[in-house]
């Protein structure tokens, strides 16, 4: 169960700062951490350096990527 | 709780801003927000909003239903109801359809808000007024 989700219409430009796992269906502009797991949706769009937990992605994410462990891409990634 | 989790994973276009995370810059975009961290800057978007219980933020809201229950300084301003629930504490001007505040809220503010007048009042102001 994610504790935050960022949704298909929503933009953030800014830093978002998370203790828990993270869900992007939306945009994120800026910086994105997380202590837990980022999943990155298919249509999401991350334009930001990303310091996470464990990362899957299957939008696009365009940044910088820190994760304690391998990026998963997904078939839709970019 | 649970369910309001559910609700906003499942549904697409519904965010949440869990009790463990912080945003500082700007939320636009369509569909209903849901804060129960941390948030520094504006939310502008055409959905509802939710400050939970516990939530704190700096920013000015723009919303269509404005339900607040935690801390928020900033204003708000909401093309539908705006509800003050009874663990807010509401520093800020507020602008809306309607406008109800549970009892044990905090509020410093401003209201600006259209109502009709009860029959048989002020047959001159039949007008919209404005509260202040």
């Amino acid at each position: 169960m994610a504790s935050t989700v960022i949704g298909a219409g929503i933009t953030i430009e800014g830093e978002v700062t998370a203790d828990d796992d993270v869900v992007v269906q939306g945009t994120i502009r800026g910086k994105l951490t997380s202590r837990d797991a980022v999943t990155v949706e298919s249509g999401a769009v991350v334009e930001a350096d990303v310091a996470s937990g464990p990362l899957s992605v299957a939008g696009a994410v365009t940044g910088n990527i820190t994760s304690t462990s391998r990026p998963a891409r997904r078939s839709s990634a970019t | 709780m649970a369910q309001a989790r559910t609700k906003n994973t499942v549904s697409g276009d519904a965010s949440l801003i869990g009790a463990g995370t912080r945003v500082r810059g700007r939320v636009t975009g369509d569909g209903d927000v849901v804060i129960g961290g941390h948030v520094e800057g504006d939310v502008v978007v055409r959905g509802d909003v939710t400050i939970e219980d516990g939530a704190r933020c700096t920013s000015n809201v723009e919303g269509h239903a404005v339900t607040v229950a935690g801390e928020l300084a900033g204003d708000v301003s909401a093309s539908g109801p705006v509800v003050v629930g009874a663990t807010a504490r509401l520093r800020g001007n507020v602008r809306g359809a309607q406008f109800s505040m549970e009892d044990g809220a905090s509020f410093a503010g401003r209201v600006e808000c259209e109502f009709e007048l009860p029959d048989g009042l002020g047959e001159d102001h039949a007008a919209p007024a404005r509260r202040r």
